[in-house]
């Protein structure tokens, strides 16, 4: 889902850029007030494994392949969609200017997809799922899906506005592909906050306050 | 319950081997957003193969050009497999240092 710089103008990619800012200085704070000495190793971990995931492209059929984006997962371990805006921020600083991946003016679009569009759309769908389906990790699942499928399409109407992408046909391509690597998200995101759960509980539970306090 | 120290150390070596089996079992098709760019090119139908030689950026008309060291997380053609297992393995240990220093740096001095 990373856009290269070819796809928008530069006054565009200005705008998304302004607007990756302000949710950037967002997240900062977040770091700020809900980072302690046990989640900053934490946060590291997760970045170099979403880093590590995103290296790995998985064949989905229709002579394309995805990979794990880790929005809905960094907001969802850490507890806040800020979590993923920070996380995949600094990813992407990384992709785009060591391994080229993913555009350098265009890099505040992708912030805005993968790291504001995803974290909060995999955020408030796990918390709004939860209860209903009663487990944590289907909810988490199936949030993460969404969280892959909107911000695709979002990267769809970017490009149309940029007059990249034909409209319709740009959402039918995105959204079908990325529902099939959504699959992918949705699986790696369940697997991995079982994994968590399983070995250290309290990390998803730990009460920032009570424990920088 | 397992401690925060061995965690890392779970959760690093197990970022390094996929990193590392990415570079070896990667899937070589577009990706959704590539294969999307190749789909309204006419260069490819929805569900059909993507063609070899598709250029999936052909479409776009930007004019920013940006030289990455490390092109497609790669050390160059010459350098092969082992370049490309250094590249991935360096991005792990970067995205590792990286986000802990940029973590501390944003918590210094809080009371």
């Amino acid at each position: 889902m990373h856009i290269p710089d070819a796809f928008i103008p530069i006054g565009q990619a200005i705008v998304y850029w302004v607007v990756a800012l302000i949710f950037i200085a967002l997240a900062l704070r977040w770091a700020r007030t809900d980072l302690n000495e046990d989640k900053i190793p934490l946060v590291a971990v997760l970045a170099a494994g979403i880093f590590a995931l995103q290296a790995f492209n998985l064949p989905i059929a229709m002579g394309t392949s995805g990979h794990l984006v880790g929005g809905a997962l960094c907001a969802i371990v850490l507890g806040s969609p800020y979590a993923a805006v920070f996380i995949l921020t600094l990813v992407l600083i990384i992709q785009g200017f060591i391994f080229g991946d993913g555009g350098i003016t265009v890099m505040g679009a992708n912030i805005i997809n993968m790291g504001v569009i995803s974290g909060f759309v995999g955020f408030y769908s796990y918390q709004g799922l939860k209860g209903a389906i009663g487990s944590p990790y289907a909810a988490a699942g199936i949030a993460a899906w969404l969280a892959c499928v909107i911000a695709a399409l979002a990267a769809s109407v970017e490009l149309f506005i940029a007059g990249t992408f034909p409209l319709v046909p740009g959402l039918i391509a995105m959204g079908t592909y990325h529902a099939a690597i959504g699959i992918i998200e949705g699986a790696i995101t369940g697997i991995a906050l079982y994994l968590i759960m399983t070995v250290r509980p309290d990390i998803l539970e730990m009460p920032t306050e009570a424990v920088s306090s | 319950m397992m401690e925060i120290r061995q965690l890392i150390i779970v959760g690093v070596v197990l970022s390094l081997l996929i990193g590392v089996t990415a570079v070896f079992f990667a899937s070589g098709d577009p990706d959704g957003l590539e294969s999307t760019a190749l789909f309204v090119q006419g260069e490819k139908t929805l569900t059909g193969e993507s063609p070899e030689d598709g250029d999936a950026e052909a479409i776009g008309a930007g004019t920013f050009e940006y030289e990455a060291p490390m092109p497609d997380y790669t050390l160059g053609e010459d350098a092969g497999k082992p370049g490309e297992v250094l590249a991935v393995v360096a991005g792990i240990v970067i995205a590792l240092i990286g986000v802990f220093a940029v973590a501390k740096a944003a918590t210094a001095g809080k009371a």
